[in-house]
């Protein structure tokens, strides 16, 4: 039985019983390798399930859709990974409950599909601490390597080119799992934070406020990256977050679900007096 | 016998109109992404794309512009109205959807408020179409009643030649015929066939699609939260789309100046409709998804008998969880059996 098949198989179940009053999952998108989200209630529809190398977007934001968790009832999820490191950091930032998530894991190396052993997220342990082991890992090198060799100069130049393409569509926040703000800083008006217009001034200032909200939080699923319709590369902003948070606190995020957000955390022997 | 271009003329037109004092654009490539955009040289083209990845809609409606400058004094209120850098604009290479499209916001862009951003741009602009010879997974101008040759919209029509080698031209308004009297000397005479047009496969039925969505029961219906379960809320549709012009004012600045912006706004946002009270008329993202199908295709139609779409399939090629115009009308078609 493919792996498709015994999830297929496991959503079935799982939904007869009642288990689950949903499972978020991938189905056949309009092209070939085009996958999209679909939302199975019934277990007539398991069918609809798809799973192969081609399911990439990482599912987690779905659950913090208002109202969706808030019967107490439980919701299945197909996952990576990364996806899987996502639940741990809304469940310790207090956004769900992890004991209501059912996971559907899943990965893929060198184009092959494996199975992920679980059931709930801290069952993944040993998958997410070999993560951290690699971390900060990033598929594109090449352009890494290339902005970090830049000067400072060569760099701001880089990211002015970059972001002059903005046009604040904000679908790298609407993808992102960790945006979860019921309003976010650039919707407030009273007093307005940031400027709405989608000119250099702005444009700069929405990517480089997205870059610190989510530094420390950020696990790389690059559901940004792939939903920004001008292809800015964001997720080398985020990476280069990622780094830092790890030279500066030895921290990777959603390492489990009780880990403490590394920038809204302190301790009382602190090295920085100021925080106290 | 009829008129040509051939591609290496094409920079010999370039420089002739550019030395005539007027801005060329076209589609090219930029950091990564494609756009039309002014070019110095006709290598800078490519004409290869399908469509440019960005629409032509920002040479008209650019994402944010400024309004007017203020200053507020103390006794008197000091502004300064800003209008769009002026002067003539070929844009060579404009696919049919993208000319159509701007031709089907012209009535918008008129009504009651003549908006001169908009029209100032269009007047000085000579929209120069080829017509496509291939399309991808996602062209559904068929759909809408349209073809990868129709003159909606365009002054020029120019169609591949089937070795390649330029284009057949057709002058089809008094601004098309000008911009090319200008290049005269470098058309020619020629008995070349044009090349085969795209076949673009006729995805929906857009006149089930629009009863359906006339009929008063269907604004409740279930089905739109059914299709809109997966949507996330943002405005990549929107901003690509060639045919959507929502915009918002803004002032930016400070208690006693600033400047005031007009910049693309989105009703798949949630903050579109929010009131000041916090009630928000539209409090979902289906309502929201709905009032796009329906803004497009039942009352945008129904004031200026134009449906808002012309068919160049953006909204589902980038959408980043794989929905759009395309699959919503596809299965409004099949409701409608």
């Amino acid at each position: 039985m493919s792996i498709e098949q015994q999830y297929q198989a496991r959503a079935k179940e799982l939904l007869s019983g009642g288990a689950v009053k949903m499972v978020i999952g991938y189905g056949k998108g309009t092209t070939g390798n085009r996958r999209r989200p679909i939302f199975i209630s019934s277990p007539d529809d398991v069918g609809r399930l798809v799973l192969d190398d081609s399911c990439i977007i990482n599912l987690s934001g779905y659950l913090v859709s208002e109202g969706l968790l808030s019967d107490e009832k439980r919701v299945a999820v197909f996952l990576r990974p990364e996806g899987i490191r996502a639940i741990n950091i809304l469940a310790a930032e207090s956004q769900l409950d992890a004991d209501q998530i059912v996971i559907f894991g899943f990965d893929v190396n060198d184009n092959e599909l494996r199975a992920l052993k679980g059931i709930h997220v801290e069952e993944f342990a040993d998958v997410i601490g070999s993560i951290r082991e690699n971390n900060p890992g990033f598929a594109d090198k090449e352009l890494l390597e290339k902005i970090e060799k830049m000067t400072a100069q060569e760099r701001f130049a880089f990211w002015q080119e970059e972001f002059a393409k903005c046009i604040k569509c904000y679908a790298c926040r609407q993808a992102c799992p960790m945006c979860y703000c019921r309003r976010c800083i650039v919707d407030s008006n009273q007093p307005q934070w940031v400027n709405t217009s989608s000119h250099s001034l702005g444009n700069f200032e929405w990517n480089i406020v997205r870059a610190f909200h989510l530094s420390g939080r950020c696990v790389e699923c690059g559901n940004c990256d792939r939903a920004c319709p001008v292809n800015i590369p964001l997720r080398l902003i985020n990476h280069k977050m990622a780094v830092e948070v790890l030279g500066a606190f030895d921290h990777v995020a959603g390492m489990s679900k009780t880990q403490e957000p590394v920038l809204a955390s302190f301790k009382k022997d602190d090295s920085e007096t100021f925080i106290l | 016998m009829t008129k040509i271009l051939l591609i290496d003329k094409l920079d010999n037109c370039v420089e002739r109109w550019k030395a005539a004092g007027i801005t060329v654009i076209g589609p090219v490539h930029r950091a990564n992404i494609s756009v039309y955009a002014a070019v110095e040289h006709a290598s800078e083209f490519d004409f290869g794309l399908v469509l440019p990845d960005r629409s032509i809609k920002e040479l008209f409606f650019p994402q944010t512009e400024p309004m007017l400058r203020y200053a507020i004094k103390k006794d008197t209120i000091d502004t300064i109205e800003c209008m769009p850098p002026s002067g003539p604009r070929i844009i060579f290479g404009s696919r049919a959807c993208d000319a159509s499209g701007m031709a089907i916001d012209d009535p918008l862009f008129g009504w009651d408020y003549k908006d001169t951003y908009w029209f100032q741009r269009r007047n000085e602009s000579v929209i120069v179409t080829i017509a496509c010879i291939k399309a991808d997974d996602f062209c559904m101008c068929t759909s809408l009643n349209m073809e990868p040759d129709s003159t909606k919209g365009s002054d020029v029509l120019l169609r591949p030649l089937e070795n390649g080698k330029g284009w057949l031209v057709e002058e089809l308004t008094d601004r098309g015929q000008e911009a090319f009297t200008q290049i005269a000397e470098f058309l020619q005479e020629s008995a070349d066939a044009p090349a085969q047009t795209a076949v673009v496969e006729k995805k929906f039925d857009l006149e089930a699609s629009v009863a359906w969505l006339q009929k008063p029961e269907n604004f409740d219906s279930r089905f739109w939260k059914e299709i809109s379960m997966r949507c996330i809320g943002c405005a990549s549709c929107t901003y690509l789309c060639p045919t959507c012009h929502c915009f918002d004012i803004q002032d930016e600045g400070d208690t006693y100046s600033g400047v005031r912006r007009k910049n693309w706004d989105s009703c798949s946002f949630a903050l579109f409709t929010m009131h000041t009270s916090g009630h928000n008329p539209r409090s979902t993202q289906s309502a929201r998804w709905r009032q796009r199908i329906m803004h497009k295709f039942n009352y945008f139609p129904g004031k200026f008998s134009v449906n808002s779409c012309s068919g160049c399939g953006r909204c589902s090629r980038q959408c980043p969880v794989d929905m759009g115009i395309t699959e919503t009308l596809q299965e409004i078609s099949k409701l409608s059996l």
